[in-house]
């Protein structure tokens, strides 16, 4: 037999919940205790699964961290999220991972960084925003313009009320937070697409790195809005989704023309992934 | 290397005996016309002619279409138990084709490549390879040598050339030499001299051709075509996946559990065949669909079979010219017509 083999290329590491708190009706938050630290960059995505239920990908929502903590945020969406969203802490879960490119914070940093994060994209995200945050003084400026349907449907609302506040008295940090419409709920942001403040952001071709993780329809729009504002290809990052089954490029699932979208992304640098058709919509 | 002429029915008792000593597979006839790789017993029927491409590739026995990864126990409790399975049974397929032999090369550099697959791996190394030539083409679907699988000899631990009454056996490897232990073949005295009498007496052409140079096909398909090409060969699909289950060359899976009676607490978590023809493949969690209509999805598999996987996995092409897929298409679509449309119409544009 060949022993250089890992006989554990599909067997997950046990995590044990630690908290599920409900965020909006259809979405909960779960922090896991793993065994080893996940030595994650912002961007990446585990295989989280339930013995007997499946396993499916799950962006981590955490910024990189030193000890064992994973946090997630969960849609009840299939048979897999349901489950997992019917468990309590103490239970045990699956993980495997990280898996991805992420992004590399090495070559962000010194560059504004302007986020455009619609829906479920934020939950992604949050980890670059982490990681931003715990070296900002790397950063001349991160704006962050996050959009999503309703305000029921607002993710880590409280977070993104302090980081706004944070940016009143802080000229680096600057939120903008959106709902496309306020169905009679309070509501202390903007009312419009996520889209629409790009136009008052500040951008400099030359320097702005732009990151955008959002449902397919706006990648369009926002890529739109920031050609017109001359932002060149390769300045945009953009966090695809895809049902990856298994993490390692083997599956096919999320296979983008050439591209593996597993192991080459979920982030791509915009300008290479721009001519390929089926990358966005 | 090493080279005999045996009489057939030697090499037929040989591969009879082989099979009694442990699990050899060979392509068996069932039924009327389909033929499957089957473990040889004592008396089965052993052809090295009139060849028919089997149902499923050999390439199934070392990645089969379901195949356990892990076992897993006590799924509720606070330490689960997880028992990986790798599969280090020794086995030999064959009577492999050139064009299969091609397709398990494909496979094993698949499973290599960045995170290595040890359930593929694991029987890969435990498996020896016994090829056989074509020296004609097996039915009118193939088209082995337009896509450079036909002189493929390369993983092939035996080779077999059958002749009329006698069969050619090289050896190519310590694994072959070592299934040849205890037997006394008579050396052929001249190998290259009758290799190149039969070169010269095969088939040519040999199965259907390109109508352009063959090394111009993945640049010639980079084009993508037109949708009226797309939409007229998908027109009868009923994206039922037949193509992707018989294809030598088609790895997408899918992974999931299952669980066992009375206290559903230990199951197994299994992989399974999947196939990009499948309606709902590119589906993700919101319900977008990156390849909604039949089209796109057939434009995917017939650029991956002749483009996007070329480079990656240093080939010419991904797909081995078995034509399985055009055999077993309940609609009767052939993927040598249509690339031979998109030939066309990269060349008239």
């Amino acid at each position: 037999m060949n022993t250089a083999l890992d006989p554990t290329l599909y067997l997950p590491q046990l995590a044990r919940i630690l908290k599920i708190t409900p965020m909006t009706a259809r979405e909960k938050f779960f922090q896991l205790e793993l065994q080893r630290p996940l030595n994650h960059r912002p961007g990446q995505f585990v295989m989280l699964s339930r013995l007997g239920v499946g396993e499916a990908p799950i962006s981590i929502t955490c910024g990189p961290r030193a000890d064992n903590l994973l946090e997630m945020v969960i849609r009840d969406a299939g048979s897999l999220t349901h489950a997992l969203h019917a468990l309590q802490p103490g239970q045990t879960l699956g993980v495997r991972g990280p898996f991805g490119s992420g992004f590399d914070l090495e070559s962000m940093t010194g560059h504004p960084l302007v986020l455009i994060v619609g829906g479920l994209g934020l939950v992604p995200m949050r980890s670059l925003i982490q990681a931003v945050l715990a070296r900002l003084d790397q950063f001349p400026s991160l704006t962050i313009i996050s959009g999503c349907r309703t305000p029921a449907e607002e993710l880590f609302r409280e977070e993104m009320r302090a980081l706004e506040r944070l940016g009143e008295i802080h000229g680096k940090i600057r939120v903008i937070r959106l709902v496309d419409r306020t169905d009679h709920l309070p509501w202390d942001g903007r009312v419009g697409l996520v889209t629409a403040p790009v136009a008052e952001v500040t951008l400099d071709p030359a320097r702005t790195l732009v990151a955008l993780c959002g449902p397919p329809v706006m990648y369009k729009f926002a890529l739109l809005e920031l050609k017109s504002r001359s932002i060149p290809d390769d300045h945009i990052f953009v966090d695809l989704e895809r049902r990856m089954k298994c993490g390692v490029g083997k599956c096919g699932h999320c296979q983008i023309n050439q591209l593996t979208c597993c192991q080459a992304g979920p982030v791509f640098r915009y300008d290479r992934i721009a001519q390929l058709p089926e990358a966005l919509l | 290397m090493r080279a005999f002429l045996v009489p057939k029915q030697d090499v037929i008792t040989w591969i009879q005996r082989l099979g009694v000593e442990r699990t050899v597979y060979f392509p068996q006839r069932v039924g009327r016309e389909s033929y499957r790789f089957l473990p040889v017993k004592p008396d089965s029927t052993i052809e090295f002619h009139g060849y028919r491409p089997t149902l499923a590739p050999p390439g199934k026995k070392l990645s089969p279409s379901t195949d356990t990864l892990f076992f897993f126990r006590n799924r509720d409790s606070e330490h689960p138990e997880l028992q990986p399975v790798l599969d280090g049974a020794e086995r030999v397929l064959a009577g492999v084709r050139p064009c299969d032999l091609k397709g398990i090369e494909l496979m094993d550099r698949v499973n290599r490549e960045g995170h290595p697959d040890p359930h593929h791996l694991t029987r890969r190394a435990h498996t020896t390879l016994i090829g056989c030539d074509c020296l004609a083409p097996c039915d009118e679907r193939c088209f082995c040598d337009a896509v450079g699988s036909l002189a493929w000899r390369a993983n092939a631990d035996l080779f077999i050339i059958p002749l009329a009454e006698e069969l050619l056996l090289e050896v190519r490897s310590e694994a072959g030499e070592a299934l040849l232990h205890g037997c006394a073949f008579p050396p052929c005295p001249d190998p290259d001299a009758l290799k190149a009498r039969i070169e010269a007496s095969r088939a040519r052409p040999f199965g259907r051709q390109w109508p352009t140079d063959a090394t111009r096909v993945p640049e010639l398909l980079a084009d993508g075509g037109t949708a009226r090409i797309w939409e007229k060969h998908v027109a009868a699909c009923f994206s039922c996946g037949s193509c992707n289950l018989v294809c030598p060359t088609c790895y997408c899976f899918d992974l999931h559990d299952t669980l066992e009676l009375p206290d559903f607490q230990s199951g197994q978590r299994i992989r399974t065949a999947d196939g990009c023809m499948l309606p709902t493949f590119a589906q993700v969690a919101g319900g977008h669909d990156f390849r909604p209509t039949p089209a796109a999805r057939q434009k995917h598999r017939v650029k991956r079979k002749f483009e996007y996987l070329n480079d990656r996995f240093d080939t010419t092409s991904f797909c081995t010219g078995c034509g399985r897929c055009g055999r077993q298409c309940t609609a009767g679509i052939d993927i040598f017509a249509i690339v031979c449309d998109l030939i066309d119409h990269a060349e008239a544009s």
